[in-house]
């Protein structure tokens, strides 16, 4: 599992990994997807997000751990994930990669 | 991994107070592994119900889309498998079937277009094939809906066949009713009914209603039970009782569903107590006496109880466990012996016999189906050699892969078995899109159905219809796929590999000309029944009855006895609105009958004065009808001598030309008098005039004496108002029923008809064969000739090198073109001629059903081959027309 040279990021995998780096303690599926939904505008389908974050776990990159039951929930658990090391470090090659191609164009990448 | 606090989870956490529907909750707990189901489920049920605060309609949608992408790919199980997988040689035909099954949807999947020309034939032979089987199921395979309804039996006499010839079935006379009940062993119960129109009055507008009247124990022979309330006791069975059954649709719309049990009813101007209402699962649409909204006690006194001569009731019976229909039929013989030789005035020549009710209910109709049945199996015949045709084009495609598959060890039963399973696979696509099919069909036809079918309101898709749509899938895909798979199959690999794709042209030709053959043969067959058919129809439907159809209107008015009582005022009644009538616009003539023809009627007993009444076996006997002057006017029947009825007649009757020569040979009748018996011994009625004879019954029987009474004295309570119209007799209808309306407002108007269409009622049978019969065979027509088409499409690719080598050596287009249409028309041509034989053999079956025609018309059949030549002509010529454009050096240099 711990092999050197991790493959780099797949887009929607820096999208995952974005909304468990902003959510914080408050990082599950749904509050994910929702984050995403808001912000890139990807209406994702939540079976997708927990099959990322599974796959992001497999490699080190999160962790996770189940919460406790709640009404709002027909008193089933939530799902918490969060960044180990190694995710916080794939994530920053990824945003260094996008903003060091993105340099002097931002400008123009920012217009729609 | 760590656990929270709440170690333990809820047994029922999946179906505790969530939002989600239980649909969703309970396909996605099948859908998600045991660590996701839980956490996914509480995603889904906690934005849903966001959601749904803001807006319920986009959650609902929002959620539908959710669980069809979670159903699509759920996030996956991550732990490891503990056994890897189950032990190879356990199950070795499942491991492969399951395989194969997958390898075949992928490869389906990877030619649509392909796919879904397969499946859309398939499912329309399939569709029909199974729409057909739903009727057949409801109406000859699925028992009535009654406990032990195998035993019900209708009773009859056979009446003298001097007297009714060719009538096998008639009604019982009360006194011959009780002593068949007290004599005849075998019967655990009968009971006697008959139909009374009744006027309802009291709620709204006046409507006319036909009750079924019942005699004691008639709800028993059927063993009904009451929803609400109780049936009659047989104390009830007795002259002046005033209560009455109601059914479920009538209790519903009708009492609005509230408690029914103790109002009260009016019908003709009584009051009628309601007891008991009618389970909705008795009713019976297609048997009059369960058909009807109100049900109460026949209630016969002494004296009616005794009438012998008289026979106007029906009977149903219930046979005792263990006897046969044979058995008690010869019962029923004995006892109707016996009482001939103790009655012989009354019941001299009168036999017995009976019939399964089931058997009654569906009448001649089973033979239709059954033919309809084998018509459609025909198409789906069609239908199978067709995709056998289209797989044999893909498979050739793929000899490659199936020899390298063989090369890399796949046994030919392998190789075999992944063919079948591919064809099976489209046979069950195009079951399932062929059963939705069947659905939307049934329920587009059901107006159709249900005046032309017994028991057509339960015609339903159930579990034998399903059983039969998947039985017939996997037949047909495997009869679909079974020859290309066996002639590709078996090809050997070195052959496959050496000819590189080419030169196809010559592989399974033979095969498939065969199938193009058949499926030629087979729409002969069809088109042949489908034009005799509508042969027969026409010929029907041109036979001259005696009277004039086009332009009448008829329409019923039943005077309720309670407000008419006398025949004066029913007298005045039908002569006031009939010459309202004839005073509306496009009205040229008005008259009133009880029957009007091909419907019917009376047949009664005829004496001649002067001449001694004989016993009814002797007697001669006439169509009776009861009629106003200018009958014969509206229906355009000749008067051949004497006059019509005039407006001050008292006694008059008119005869058809054959009464006449029945009754008084060479005689002119005019002046001579008669009595019939029945209705009175003591009334001379004087012939004034001789009209043409009119088919009373139908069409494709000869016309029967007929005698036409008229009395100014006498007057019927229900008679059908007939107008000869000018103009479209529909368009009159409204000033006509304003007629009856200003006449008396609480007077209902039934039957309102043109005259055409009771002719065309009594042809539903013909007209239902010739409509399915004529579908089936367009459908196997364009079946045939995209069979054809294929072929030929097929062979010009394969043979586009020769063809450019002729082109090249200086054939000219028209030698090309003739080249490929012979090829083409050569096992049209056979096909044809296999077919012609197979027709008039198949015409056997069908001679019975057919009228004016023979089933095997030469001439018919002649323009069923051209049919087919011309179709199989027209098949043949897009094919040729490209082949005659290939340039000979493309082909050459390909």
């Amino acid at each position: 599992m711990w092999k050197k040279a991790q493959p780099p990021l797949g887009d929607f995998e820096q999208l995952v990994l974005m909304g468990v780096l902003r959510l914080g303690d408050a990082a599950y599926g749904a509050a994910i997807r929702q984050e995403i939904h808001a912000r890139s505008g990807r209406d994702v389908s939540i079976s997708a997000v927990y099959t990322t974050l599974d796959r992001l776990e497999g490699k080190g990159f999160l962790s996770s751990w189940i919460g406790a039951p709640t009404a709002e929930r027909g008193g089933r658990r939530r799902k918490f994930y969060t960044l180990r090391p190694a995710g916080t470090a794939a994530l920053q090659q990824a945003y260094r990669a996008i903003t060091a191609m993105a340099a002097g164009f931002e400008a123009r990448l920012e217009t729609e | 991994m760590s656990a929270s606090s709440s170690n333990r989870t809820p047994p029922d956490a999946t179906q505790s107070s969530s939002t989600l529907p239980g649909l969703v909750v309970w396909l996605l707990s099948r859908r998600l592994s045991g660590a996701w189901r839980e956490v996914v489920l509480g995603d889904l049920a906690e934005e849903h119900a966001a959601r749904a605060a803001v807006a319920p309609a986009s959650a609902r949608r929002w959620l539908v889309w959710q669980t069809i992408r979670c159903l699509a790919a759920p996030p996956p199980d991550r732990r490891p498998a503990a056994v890897p997988s189950l032990p190879e040689e356990k199950h070795p035909m499942l491991q492969t079937l399951a395989a194969d099954l997958r390898y075949a949807i992928r490869v389906l999947r990877r030619t649509p277009s392909f796919t879904l020309a397969v499946v859309a034939v398939l499912a329309l032979g399939i569709g029909a094939t199974t729409a057909i089987f739903s009727i057949v199921n409801a109406v000859l395979l699925r028992p009535l809906p009654y406990d032990g309804a195998d035993r019900l039996v209708r009773l009859f006499h056979i009446p003298p066949q001097s007297t009714f010839p060719g009538v096998r079935q008639f009604p019982l006379s009360p006194a011959n009713f009780y002593d068949w009940q007290r004599q005849a062993t075998g019967f655990e119960a009968m009971a006697m009914y008959r139909g009374r129109s009744f006027t309802l009055t009291g709620s709204g507008a006046p409507r006319a209603i036909v009750a079924a009247v019942v005699g004691a124990g008639f709800f028993d022979v059927l063993r009904v039970q009451p929803a609400q309330g109780r049936l009659f006791r047989p104390d009830e069975d007795a002259p002046g009782s005033k209560v009455v059954v109601i059914s479920d649709a009538f209790w519903r719309t009708q009492m609005g569903g509230t408690n029914a049990i103790g109002r009260s009813l009016t019908l003709d101007g009584e009051g009628y107590t309601i007891i008991g209402v009618m389970p909705a699962a008795a009713s019976l649409a297609s048997w009059f006496p369960m058909a009807r909204d109100l049900w109460v006690p026949l209630g016969l006194n002494a004296e009616g109880r005794a009438v012998r001569e008289n026979h106007n009731l029906q009977v149903v019976a219930r046979l005792t466990p263990g006897v046969r229909i044979e058995e008690a039929r010869s019962q029923l013989e004995v006892v109707a012996r016996r009482l001939e030789q103790t009655y012989p005035e009354a019941n001299a020549g009168w036999g017995a016999t009976l019939v399964s009710l089931q058997d009654d209910v569906v009448g001649d109709i089973g033979s239709t189906l059954v033919m309809l049945l084998a018509a459609v199996g025909l198409v789906l015949l069609i239908a199978c050699a067709n995709v056998g045709n289209l797989l044999f084009t893909r498979a050739l495609g793929r000899r490659k892969e199936v020899a390298i598959r063989a090369a890399l060890g796949a046994g030919r039963r392998r190789v075999l078995q992944q063919l079948l399973v591919e064809s099976v696979v489209l046979g069950v696509a195009g079951g399932v899109t062929g059963l939705l099919l069947a659905q939307g069909g049934l329920r587009a036809g059901a107006a159709l159905l249900a005046d032309q079918v017994p028991r057509a309101d339960e015609i339903a898709i159930d579990g034998t219809v399903l059983l039969f749509v998947l039985g017939a899938s996997i037949v047909t895909g495997i009869l679909a796929g079974v020859v290309p798979a066996l002639r590709i199959g078996g090809t050997p690999l070195t052959e496959a590999l050496k000819e590189g794709g080419r030169g196809d042209g010559a592989i399974g030709l033979r095969t498939r000309r065969l199938l193009v053959i058949g499926e030629v043969a087979l729409s002969v067959v069809l088109l042949m029944g489908a034009a005799v058919m509508v042969r027969s129809l026409i010929a029907i439907q041109s036979i001259d009855g005696g009277f004039q159809p086009e332009g009448v209107l008829t329409m019923l008015v039943n005077l309720p006895e309670t407000r008419y009582r006398t025949d004066a005022q029913r007298s005045q009644f039908f002569a006031e609105a009939l010459s309202r009538m004839r005073s509306l616009p496009g009205v040229t003539a008005a008259a009133a009958i009880d029957n009007v023809p091909l419907t019917g009627g009376s047949v009664q007993p005829i004496v001649l004065e002067g001449k001694p009444e004989l016993l009814p076996r002797d007697q001669p006997a006439v169509q009776v009808r009861t009629s106003t002057r200018d009958y014969a006017k509206v229906m355009q029947i000749p008067i051949v001598r004497g006059r019509d009825f005039a407006d001050s007649d008292v006694d008059a009757v008119l005869v058809s030309r054959n009464a006449a020569r029945l009754l008084w040979g060479d005689e002119d009748p005019v002046g001579k008098r008669i009595t019939l018996p029945l209705v009175s011994r003591m009334q001379l009625r004087t012939v004034v005039g001789v009209v043409g004879d009119v088919k009373q019954a139908d069409l494709r029987q000869q016309p029967q004496p007929t005698v036409y009474t008229y009395s100014r004295e006498r007057s019927s309570r229900g008679l059908i108002l007939v107008l000869r119209t000018s103009v479209p007799p529909l368009s009159v209808v409204s000033a006509a029923t304003g007629v009856i309306r200003g006449l008396d407002p609480e007077q209902p108007v039934q039957g309102v008809r043109s005259m055409v269409d009771v002719r065309d009622n009594g042809l539903t049978s013909e007209r239902f064969r010739a409509l399915l019969l004529g579908s089936f065979a367009i459908v196997a027509l364009a079946l045939a000739s995209v069979g054809i088409y294929s072929v030929l499409s097929y062979i010009v690719r394969g043979r586009s090198r020769e063809i450019g080598i002729r082109a090249a050596l200086g054939a000219q287009t028209s030698d090309v073109l003739r080249l490929i249409v012979r090829e083409g028309m050569t096992p049209a041509l056979i096909g044809i001629a296999v077919g012609a034989v197979a027709a008039v053999a198949a015409s056997v079956g069908l001679e019975r059903l057919v009228y004016g025609v023979s089933a095997s018309d030469p001439l018919t059949l002649a323009a069923v081959a051209g049919t087919l030549a011309l179709v199989a002509l027209l098949a043949s010529v897009v094919p040729a027309w490209r082949a005659s454009r290939i340039a000979p050096l493309t082909t050459l240099r390909g």
